[in-house]
């Protein structure tokens, strides 16, 4: 059966034409993503490494050396008995010091970045900074930072500042500050333009005009942004004290060390627990900010 | 009065419409003590002024060391580093994407429909999802060697509790009348997964996947300090030696770098949105 109708016949053309480039471009997509994925692995050198000949074996040896062997017998006995409690967790008055001092950098990090996030929005928000080289210039800025990995600023920080806390705390400054300053900017563009001009009109100058004007409409939103800063940041922190930057990571640096893979799990669970509880503290109190905000 | 009229007037006259002196003596006391908190984190952290004044005069330092920037002569192995880094972030992003695709589907809630089954799944992903790549990193140096095949494991166990939470959340957002019409058409399972739910999944999969990519390209950088392969171990030796004209130029090249794949995968994304 052939059907001769030119318009059929251009659609089917039409048609056909679409399908070749599509198809094209979906091979030419995987042939380019297989070719990276392949030199990806070969370079990683994920299949070639030698991690020991039998790789199988020396992952149940690395589960093994992390399992505390603890003894449901014995899980409330002393320090002294293996396979207590207190013998897996042996250090935790330690760990737990620690891992407050992370949340205490994340804490003030967070503090200070949002304040000088704060300085910088008012600089490059359109609507506020009529003058565009300043606006300009902070942007770059604060893309620079977000571009520089948190670890790398670190790293030099904590040659500059040494070893220990405050050069942990500098560095989740000024990332939050990267961070921050470009979300608040954004908000502080969307505010409603008529307090403004009201402000104006009364003859406001800008401080006043901040204040009044934008500080009421923006408040909590800044404040739900830092919350989540704040979640990223105890992550980082922790992070960060593999480095040399004071906290808990110290203690995990300490554990690899000695090679005490069980110690290592424990710490780690300290870390999981306290991300977890900050997260639903953030959380909660995110959601009454948004809801105040609705009210 | 309505709100709006209110913002106005308080706009225009704030001395008269200023919440009552007990709410702004209870801020200024809340505000104090908030205060007081910080400053005494700072005190217990012993971030001294003095270690601040002299850190700051050593960095203006290396920072003045750092200008010019100089390969060292050393430009062939730096960039094969940064070949290194690339290989470890792509490879990490593609194992976790393949990972997380069938935990996603397990977390949706349009899957397994049992909220018991599926709080605990989410739960559990939860606990995992805060830890940094550098954090699984560590361990895994000491267990399987120097190398970056450890940096790789590292990126994507951090990656795929976050990933397959966002794998499900996509899956749950799917838009199901087109499942329903390939399937009312007749469709096997397989058919109806390949015209009605992928051409909505995939494109935001793949798009989540290229943001993931971005982030492990940065987190990549760092892994070499525990000696998991890439930039960041010849970064971490040249900080060492106070080598910072090298320094600069590694960190510069690797900045241009990330600068190029965001913009790529932003493009990318833009495409598929």
């Amino acid at each position: 059966m052939s059907v001769t109708n030119p318009t059929v016949e251009a659609f089917e053309r039409e048609r056909r034409r679409m399908l070749i480039r599509q198809r094209t471009q979906a091979a030419v997509g995987l042939a380019i993503f297989t070719v990276l994925l392949l030199v990806s692995f070969q370079r990683s050198q994920f299949f070639g490494s030698d991690i020991g000949g039998d790789p199988l074996g020396r992952m149940a040896d690395f589960l093994q050396r992390m399992n505390p062997g603890l003894k449901p017998e014995l899980l409330l006995e002393d320090r002294q008995t293996r396979g207590s409690l207190h013998a897996w967790f042996y250090a935790l008055p330690i760990w737990l010091r620690a891992a407050w001092q992370t949340l205490e950098m994340a804490i003030l990090a967070t503090a200070m970045g949002s304040v000088l996030a704060l300085g910088a929005s008012f600089l490059t928000a359109q609507n506020l900074m009529p003058f565009a080289p300043v606006r300009f210039v902070v942007r770059r800025i604060l893309e620079a930072i977000r571009t520089l990995p948190d670890l790398i600023m670190a790293l030099i920080l904590v040659a500059a500042f040494g070893v220990g806390p405050l050069a942990g705390v500098l560095t989740l400054t000024i990332s939050t500050l990267g961070g921050l300053g470009k979300l608040f900017a954004e908000i502080n563009e969307e505010i409603d333009p008529r307090q403004l001009e009201a402000l104006q009109a009364a003859g406001a100058g800008p401080l006043k005009k901040i204040r009044y004007g934008v500080m009421p409409q923006v408040l909590p939103n800044y404040a739900s942004y830092a919350l989540i800063r704040l979640e990223g940041n105890l992550a980082g922190a922790a992070a960060l004290g593999i480095v040399g930057a004071g906290g808990i990571g110290l203690e995990l640096q300490r554990a690899i060390t000695y090679t005490e893979f069980d110690t290592y799990l424990a710490i780690l669970l300290i870390i999981i627990a306290m991300i977890f509880l900050i997260d639903l503290f953030s959380e909660a109190v995110r959601h009454r900010l948004i809801g105040l905000e609705k009210a | 009065m309505t709100r709006q009229a209110y913002d106005q007037a308080m706009a225009i006259a704030p001395a008269a419409l200023r919440a009552p002196w007990t709410r702004r003596a209870r801020d200024a006391v809340l505000l104090l003590l908030a205060l007081a908190a910080l400053v005494g984190m700072a005190i217990d952290l012993q971030l001294a002024p003095g270690a601040l004044m002299t850190g700051f005069g050593k960095l203006g330092r290396f920072l003045g060391e750092m200008f010019p920037p100089s390969s060292g002569g050393q430009s062939v192995r730096i960039l094969k580093a940064l070949a290194e880094t690339f290989a470890m972030a792509f490879a990490g992003t593609v194992i976790a994407a393949l990972v997380a695709l069938p935990l996603g589907v397990i977390g949706a809630k349009t899957v397994v429909s049992n909220p018991a089954l599926h709080f605990v799944f989410r739960r559990f992903l939860d606990v995992f999802r805060g830890v940094p790549a550098l954090v699984w990193a560590l361990i895994l140096v000491s267990a399987f060697g120097l190398g970056p095949f450890a940096g790789v494991v590292a990126l994507a166990l951090a990656d795929i509790p976050n990933l397959a939470k966002l794998f499900s959340e996509t899956l749950e957002n799917n838009d199901p009348k087109p499942i329903e019409g390939v399937r009312s058409a007749g469709a096997s399972p397989l058919l109806v997964m390949r015209f009605g739910l992928a051409p909505q999944f995939a494109p935001a999969a793949t798009s989540q996947t290229l943001f993931f990519l971005e982030g492990n390209f940065r987190n990549a950088g760092v892994l070499g300090i525990v000696g998991a392969g890439g930039i960041g171990f010849e970064l971490d030796e040249r900080i060492r030696i106070f080598a910072f004209d090298e320094v600069a130029f590694i960190i510069l090249l690797y900045m241009i770098a990330v600068a190029c794949l965001d913009t790529l995968s932003r493009s990318l994304r833009n495409r598929l949105a």
